[in-house]
């Protein structure tokens, strides 16, 4: 931004050069003041203009011009490129995000499609699941069109082989992030990718179906110095990712979601020999206490998912808070089995002072949990707890009294009532938002009364029966996008499932969703709003 | 900044010849001038002939909002929210000043305003907003509009 040298598209009459810092000036309706000479042509021309209606967007450069379509989303600016030549021109050059409906039939727009969006660095090619996809001879010559890419995403791209993955990666060795979703290659396509893309720091990968129990192992690759962040999911055969995993010094973030087999001697060889993670999200995989002790070796810690694990419990959970003490994050769902309980709370009470925020999903824990984390972590702003058979008033109240920093609290499916809600009239001196929902005890009249009583509280109350979720899905993020989330009624049901419900996970499909849970949703979208804020890590 | 520079006055001239006198610390909230007062050719009248009397007086009043400690976090919104209220001559006039001065957090602002006219319009519509003349041949919009159809909102 600032001094620009302007190249307009529409030459007018007024095309003056010569004023020091190379802007153009026109009389008419802009605040461009003409020569003296000129000043009874320019009243003239003014009132011309008004008549005539001269465009009023002629006058600012490009870069301005630019800068506006930046404030507006695709499809606004869809409409802007069919406004004028000038327009069409602008918008395309400075465009750097592009999504495309990567059917077949996008192959002859292709190459006028590079033209016009010279300067995409951000791209996805979605495919939905009735039509045919791009081929690797699409991918090619998009990556010869962009080969500056930095991004770019795959979703549904069925016809995509390894050699067409690989072909890209040759052409596209500038890319930082790629996350690829229900397309059919493997482990050479990663391998390709891994070799080539030297740069690359993100690396998501979602129901490759090509990387079966046959793949070859992936990694470590060029990329290994380089990658910070890890996701797979729903993966049959994740395990073959081991070397990059263990091989990536820079790795600072891991998420293992729904992917199949064991992993604890993947997390072990973590433990062993590539320390420097600072986030790991582990839910529906196949993790013991051995793996979470493993994992502890990890000692800058800061932000740890355990969701819907039962082979986790207390003891795994103490071993990771003896030794990560700058645990900031903490979530666990403890899907009703009770491994996970007051025990495990105290010790992160007691080893974790960097608690910001705690999110307890289908755990019972009581006071003698919940009261030395009020008590000792000074500096927890985040409390949400969900589906607890003993969270009732007297917990709340503990929460009220001791959480001095708490700014945000959800409760939800708990047996609460009216007595706990009015407890936070008086405590929570920093509390601004308050959630409860479906907890049959809380009547909307102590909610009014609250707000009434802590004029900037935020407090929802939410007693329906059953929520669409897919709202909060689309804030989560990437890693969450996608997913369909069912009515939390299947929730409740979900407490059927403990001890033996490990092999029944197993033995579903990969396509089992239920048990997203809302409350973690939220807490997400509070979270990542306040990283926002407070520029945390 | 060291002390002898804390109450420099800086000198700006309008392209309508109007003088302004600012204090440093409110002209450099304008990166430009900033880079002008470091490089030290501040010390005489900055003249400014794209920008003219009215407009400077504005962007200028806006920076002293901002570098003003007595004004609270509400004022300031109200403030920035009733400084938009303008006809579209001086928001483009407004638009290119605070461009070529740099300061961006107006900046910001009115180049959302001017996406808020955008959105949610058809061609058709910006079209008449902003005065601007249809320039596609029929063949040529509908080439356009394929090509859209291809890319998601």
């Amino acid at each position: 931004m600032g001094q620009s040298s302007s190249a307009f598209g529409a030459p007018t009459e007024f095309n003056r050069p010569s004023n020091r810092f190379n802007f153009r000036t026109s009389a008419i309706v802009s605040a461009f003041e003409p020569n003296e000479e000129v000043v009874d042509a320019a009243e003239a021309e003014f009132l011309e203009s008004v008549v005539v209606g001269r465009d009023c967007t002629a006058d600012l450069p490009d870069e301005c011009l630019a800068s506006i379509f930046h404030f507006l989303g695709s499809g606004d600016r869809k409409q802007c490129s069919l406004v004028c030549q000038r327009w069409l021109r602008v918008d395309g050059q400075n465009r750097h995000r592009l999504s495309l409906k990567a059917q077949a039939e996008i192959l002859s727009f292709l190459p006028s499609l590079f033209i016009r969006f010279d300067s995409v660095t951000k791209l996805a090619l979605r495919c939905d699941r009735k039509s045919i996809s791009i081929n690797d001879d699409a991918l090619e010559l998009i990556s010869i069109q962009c080969r500056s890419l930095t991004r770019l995403k795959l979703r549904g791209c069925r016809e995509l082989t390894d050699e067409g993955v690989a072909e890209f990666a040759k052409n596209c060795k500038g890319l930082k992030k790629l996350s690829a979703g229900s397309c059919m290659f493997g482990a050479r396509a990663m391998n390709a990718i891994l070799d080539h893309c030297t740069a690359l720091e993100e690396l998501s990968v979602k129901r490759l179906r090509g990387l079966n129990d046959a793949a070859e192992p992936i990694g470590p690759g060029a990329a290994a110095s380089s990658l910070k962040s890890i996701c797979l999911k729903e993966l049959i055969n994740g395990q073959c990712f081991g070397p990059l995993i263990i091989g990536s010094k820079k790795l600072r973030s891991l998420k293992l979601i729904r992917c199949l087999g064991e992993w604890d001697k993947v997390l072990d060889m973590l433990g062993n020999f590539n320390t420097g993670l600072i986030e790991i999200h582990l839910e529906r995989v196949q993790v013991s206490d051995v793996g979470l002790c493993a994992i502890s070796n990890c000692s800058n810690m800061e932000i740890l998912h355990i969701l819907k694990i039962p082979e986790c419990t207390n003891f795994g959970l103490t071993c990771v808070a003896d030794r990560c003490k700058l645990l900031r994050k903490l979530h666990i769902d403890g899907w009703r089995t009770n491994r996970i309980g007051d025990e495990g709370l105290m010790a992160i009470a007691k080893q974790c002072p960097n608690l910001q925020e705690l999110c307890l999903i289908g755990m019972n824990p009581t006071s003698l949990g919940l009261a030395p984390i009020a008590s000792n972590c000074v500096k927890l702003e985040r409390l949400a707890v969900c589906g607890s058979a003993t969270i009732g008033d007297t917990e709340i109240a503990c929460i009220a009294t001791k959480c001095v920093a708490l700014k945000k609290l959800c409760i939800k499916g708990c047996p609460i009532s009216d007595a706990g809600v009015e407890t936070l009239a008086w405590g929570c001196p920093n509390l601004v938002k308050v959630k409860v929902k479906k907890c049959r005890g809380v009547s909307s009249e102590i909610v009014e009364w609250l707000r009434e009583r802590r004029g900037s509280l935020v407090v929802i109350l939410d007693a329906c029966e059953s929520e669409p979720l897919d709202g909060s899905g689309s804030e989560i993020g990437v890693h969450e996008s996608g997913i369909e989330f069912p009515p939390i009624g299947n929730q409740v049901a979900d407490a059927s499932s403990s001890g033996n419900g490990r092999l029944a996970m197993f033995r579903t499909k990969l396509g089992f969703f239920a048990g997203r849970n809302f409350v973690a949703c939220t807490f997400r979208r509070w979270s990542n709003n306040d990283d926002s804020f407070s520029g945390d890590l | 900044m060291s002390s002898s520079k804390s109450n420099k006055i800086v000198k700006l001239e309008s392209s309508d010849n109007k003088t302004f006198e600012v204090e440093e610390a409110v002209a450099v909230q304008s990166e430009t001038l900033k880079n002008m007062v470091d490089d030290g050719c501040a010390n005489d009248t900055i003249p400014l002939p794209n920008v003219n009397g009215k407009i400077l007086e504005m962007v200028l009043g806006w920076c002293k909002k901002h570098v003003d400690e007595t004004v609270t976090g509400d004022e300031l919104n109200k403030y920035e929210a009733d400084f938009l209220d303008l006809d579209q001559a001086d928001l483009y006039g407004l638009l290119m000043a605070a461009n070529f001065l740099n300061v961006k957090g107006l900046l910001d602002r009115v180049l959302q305003r001017v996406a808020d006219m955008i959105k949610g319009k058809k061609p058709e519509e910006i079209r008449r907003i902003f005065n601007i003349k249809n320039d596609f041949t029929p063949e040529e919009e509908e080439e356009i509009r394929l090509e859209n159809a291809w890319a998601f909102d």
